[in-house]
């Protein structure tokens, strides 16, 4: 296997540069993914607000509803003085201040037009809850009040009652995954570029090699069969992108072995597979296209690097333009990028959760063969040039 | 025969770049073709080896046709191209071994054939060195290596000594005679003259892709009428003098320029005698003179009206 032993020589011999390549992506990949590594809730606290109750009614109606604020809030005590009052606000020292009038329980139980006062600090999401709190108890009272004729503390000992109960609910689908792959999701993102920069350099390089007219000749003039070579040929560059695939998808596993152990992962090595036959499929055409290293050199820059950043491997998606996404979307990586942001969130596997995912690495599959089908042209007719 | 080419004929568009090309190579001898450049030497050898297509004619080589995929005879044929061709990213060493492990797949023949060639063009120091470091007779001297190192049975060399200095083109010379020593059958293309008449058994002579002459170089010369040509270094030569010398026997013409009289004429042995006598006998004084017998170049003149080297 002549062919395929010089294929891997010169692999070697280009291994330094891809090295460098390698292990900036390693190093980067790390910090990246370590400062993007966004923590799960795994249960929830709930905050109180700080509000004031001005109260000019000490009915048990009103007592009971103040106990009852204070489940949801820090009753803050404040003097009834509105500057004071406006400076509280001003300085969030509260957030929502009631004024409850005098004969209000009085009115309300006859079944009169009564008003809570509330000044609230504008905008706020806190003081939403507080009125959501104030309405539900005030209506509760209003149908104990309507239905029946018992005295207020009865009242209010009904409404606390029925507010302490609560339902239960489970939440089912994917909010909540069994494991956190935002670490994985940001290393195979960030692969796009490694990967695409290493195989172009390798196999372009090795094609460029091999497409030297002089070479060309001189390789037809021995007693190898055409095909055997290209066997040959196709072998050392087959084996060289699983090596460079293995060996990046391989770290990954090694830094988050606690969540490698998933079929999220299986998913990312499938999409981070299929991106590796696309960016083979480039670097073919590539290596038929330019006519010296240094084009290489630069090309990879430009096709490793351009669609990185306008797909979201450096910058996520969701911060990205509209316009800028959808000229990202003419590339693989735009689709590889989202595939791997759904893999990430996917929590059931079944084939309605795993279309989406399989559409996208579809399309990237859908780019290797058209790539390699117009590599395989190019270099056909370059190949016919030089026999006429 | 070891090659038997007939009729050849390439065209590349309008322009015929080999027109009715005929030849046959024997076994054992060192077969030049010999034209300037752009005469179809480098195409005749591509069309030979099926690197290119050619639009009629037929090859055989080893009596079998010749074609892209007769491995067969591939098997036998050494080739060393006009331009160099190795691989940058390998060293001498594993440029020859590739090349050799094309041909040899037995792993201890292979490096004993590596180390063969790498003695015989004499890159032993050079070994670890990668192309870009050798000088153009050492670059030209591995090239040779790799297209030799299997030992094939027929070896085309395409202008193998193109921008050498002398020491490696002597030396690339001898390695080419000895080859042949060693049983191997050579084409040797070239626009030196002086090479392919210093070691060529055979010459074919191409000018525009036509055959103008073919045969020993004994052969060509004989077929032009030139059969000696006399130089005298003459410091003033009356015009009369001039005439009178045209007018010896056996002379075809004189040309008095630069204070050089050269003096062309047809075989015989008493020539130079007889212009030393009629120097002699006039008095007049000379500086050097010297007899030339005719060379290729000579033979290309008469018959195309050109140098070999236009």
């Amino acid at each position: 296997m002549p062919v395929f032993r010089l294929c891997l020589k010169i692999f070697k011999k280009k291994l330094p540069v891809m090295m460098i390549y390698v292990g900036l992506f390693l190093v980067i990949s790390l910090l990246i993914a370590s400062a993007t590594r966004t923590e799960r809730e795994k249960g929830f606290v709930q905050s109180k607000t700080n509000i004031a109750v001005i109260n000019y009614d000490a009915s048990p109606l009103v007592t009971g509803l103040i106990d009852g604020l204070k489940e949801i809030a820090n009753i803050v005590p404040l003097e009834d003085d509105s500057s004071a009052l406006q400076d509280a606000l001003y300085f969030r020292k509260v957030t929502y201040i009631l004024r409850i009038p005098e004969d209000f329980t009085d009115k309300f139980l006859k079944g009169e037009e009564v008003w809570i006062e509330k000044t609230s600090v504008p905008n706020s999401v806190d003081a939403v809850y507080v009125d959501l709190k104030v309405n539900q108890y005030l209506r509760i009272a209003q149908l104990y009040n309507s239905k029946s004729s018992i005295d207020s503390s009865k009242i209010v000992s009904h409404i606390h009652k029925d507010m302490e109960m609560e339902t239960k609910v489970n939440l089912n689908g994917g909010e909540e995954l069994k494991q956190d792959q935002s670490y994985a999701m940001y290393y195979y993102n960030y692969l796009a570029y490694s990967l695409f920069s290493v195989l172009i350099l390798g196999i372009s390089t090795i094609i460029l090699v091999f497409n030297n007219q002089d070479l060309r000749r001189r390789n037809a003039c021995s007693p190898i069969p055409a095909g055997s070579s290209n066997f040959q040929f196709i072998l050392a560059n087959g084996i060289f992108a699983v090596i460079c695939w293995a060996i990046m998808v391989g770290f990954c596993i090694v830094f988050d072995y606690k969540n490698s152990n998933t079929t999220n992962t299986l998913l990312f090595l499938i999409n981070s597979f299929v991106f590796t036959l696309c960016a083979v499929s480039i670097s073919f055409l590539v290596g038929n296209l330019v006519k010296n290293q240094e084009s290489i050199s630069a090309l990879t820059n430009v096709i490793a690097l351009g669609p990185s950043f306008i797909s979201g491997v450096f910058v996520p998606q969701e911060f990205l333009g509209e316009e800028v996404l959808k000229i990202a979307s003419f590339t693989p990586t735009y689709w590889y990028v989202k595939a791997n942001n759904t893999i990430a969130n996917l929590n059931s596997f079944d084939m309605a959760s795993l279309r989406e995912t399989m559409g996208y690495t579809g399309i990237v599959l859908g780019f290797a063969i058209a790539f390699l089908s117009l590599a395989l042209v190019v270099g056909k007719k370059k190949q016919l040039s030089h026999e006429a | 025969m070891i090659v038997h080419v007939e009729n050849l004929v390439k065209r590349y568009g309008e322009l015929t770049a080999i027109d009715h090309l005929s030849m046959d190579v024997r076994q054992g001898e060192i077969f030049g073709l010999l034209g300037p450049n752009g005469s179809g030497k480098t195409t005749a050898i591509n069309c030979i080896l099926s690197l290119l297509k050619y639009d009629k004619g037929m090859i055989e080589i080893f009596d079998k046709p010749m074609t892209p995929y007769a491995y067969d005879i591939k098997k036998d044929i050494g080739i060393v191209m006009q331009n160099v061709a190795v691989f940058e990213e390998l060293t001498v060493y594993e440029n020859i071994d590739y090349f050799c492990g094309l041909y040899i797949k037995d792993k201890t023949q292979k490096e004993a054939y590596v180390n063969e060639a790498i003695a015989f063009v004499g890159l032993g120091d050079f070994i670890k060195f990668y192309p870009k470091k050798l000088s153009g007779g050492l670059l030209r001297r591995l090239n040779i290596a790799c297209g030799i190192a299997h030992k094939p049975k027929l070896i085309i060399l395409d202008e193998p000594t193109v921008a050498v200095d002398p020491q490696s083109r002597n030396k690339i010379l001898e390695g080419i005679v000895e080859l042949n020593r060693q049983g191997a059958t050579i084409i040797y293309t070239s626009h030196y003259m002086e090479e392919v008449e210093q070691i060529c058994s055979r010459i074919m002579i191409l000018d525009k892709g036509r055959i103008i002459a073919e045969g020993s170089k004994e052969e060509l010369k004989s077929m032009i009428s030139l059969g000696e040509k006399i130089s005298v270094e003459v410091f003033n030569l009356k015009d009369i003098h001039v005439k009178e010398i045209e007018a010896l026997p056996n002379i075809t013409s004189v040309v008095y320029q630069d204070h050089t009289l050269v003096i062309k004429s047809h075989k015989g042995k008493d020539n130079l005698e007889s212009v030393l006598n009629y120097v002699r006998k006039n008095g007049i004084n000379f500086g050097t003179i010297y007899s030339e017998k005719p060379t290729l170049n000579d033979v290309f003149l008469e018959i195309t009206g050109k140098e070999l080297r236009d």
